[in-house]
């Protein structure tokens, strides 16, 4: 089975076409869980990312602070699940020849793949090496921006 | 002038036609403004959820004020900065758009309420902020502005839906 062919069976099965039924403001409240989520994503890997570069909380044990934000952060990500697949269900087909969608997918993959290993290693240590933990900084933060960027920009291709 | 003559004016700009016209300026400026949504309204719920007890019980308040407040200011700057320049691509709409109007007032309101925290509470931090109870001010700070910066993001969500 193709993508496109698997793209097709979604858009058009029995849920994909209940959904694509709904008044447009069901996807507009989709939109709203999705910002809500990817700010619950966001924020979090901000605050930590400002303790593993030393520009903020620096005298807070990172382990600690690390723990208590990725319950939101696992939280932001459910409600973007969720959210994400009802906006893209109904409309699968649009989205499968949409290029940037394709680069949000990849993108979302590796940063989901830094989190559970890089960043959650170096979140782990109570001194981490600043340079090491700097450099993972600058890598998380960069796929989760890209992963929102790319978001703001499916819509506009 | 009046605010509609302000905002033809806006529209018709170099600035604001080139966003308009722009493949790539007007979706590059919306995702900058999610970005900075992220520091500021994002870094500013940590300090209210923070402030209401519901996370970093451990973190002393005047410590977490005082090393986020640079940042999030930094944060506000990008997202006003860019929320002005989407405005001015769409200025003749959006100045007629109820929900616009909504999200503009909510801004006001959260401002104003981060305002009176900062000078009523935020200079004073060390008199209040170790107490095991808040003073109920802080409190009422804290859900506003968790209220209103939501309202924010709900009514700015909604702008493209209620355009037409």
């Amino acid at each position: 089975m193709t993508s496109l062919e698997l793209f097709n069976a979604i858009q058009n099965s029995g849920f994909g076409v209940f959904i694509g039924k709904q008044d447009r403001m069901l996807w507009a409240v989709a939109q709203i869980a999705h910002i809500a989520g990817i700010i619950l994503v966001l924020a979090p890997i901000v605050l930590i990312s400002l303790r593993l570069f030393g520009f903020g909380l620096y005298q807070q044990p990172l382990p600690k602070l690390a723990h208590e934000s990725s319950k939101l952060i696992w939280l932001g990500f459910g409600l973007l699940v969720v959210s994400g697949l009802l906006i893209f269900i109904p409309a699968a087909l649009h989205y499968h020849s949409n290029p940037v969608f394709w680069i949000k997918l990849y993108l979302i993959l590796a940063a989901l793949f830094i989190q559970v290993t890089l960043y959650r290693w170096i979140t782990k240590q109570e001194k981490p090496n600043p340079w090491l933990a700097r450099s993972i900084a600058i890598v998380t933060l960069t796929l989760w921006f890209g992963v929102a960027f790319a978001g703001r920009f499916i819509g506009f291709v | 002038m009046s605010v509609l003559a302000f905002a033809e004016l806006l529209y018709d700009s170099e600035i604001g036609t080139s966003l308009r016209e722009s493949l790539f300026a007007f979706p590059i400026v919306e995702g900058i403004h999610l970005i900075g949504l992220a520091l500021s309204v994002g870094l500013l719920f940590f300090i209210d959820l923070r402030l209401v007890g519901l996370v970093f019980r451990h973190v002393p308040i005047p410590q977490i004020l005082k090393q986020l407040r640079p940042w999030l200011l930094g944060g506000f700057a990008v997202t006003m900065a860019t929320g002005a320049l989407l405005f001015v691509a769409g200025a003749t709409k959006l100045i007629e758009l109820p929900v616009f109007l909504w999200k503009l007032a909510f801004i006001v309101f959260a401002g104003i309420n981060a305002a009176w925290f900062e000078f009523k509470w935020g200079r004073n931090v060390q008199q209040w902020g170790y107490a095991t109870t808040l003073p109920t001010g802080v409190l009422v700070a804290a859900w506003g502005s968790l209220i209103l910066w939501s309202l924010v993001v709900i009514t700015g969500r909604l702008i493209p839906y209620l355009s037409y």
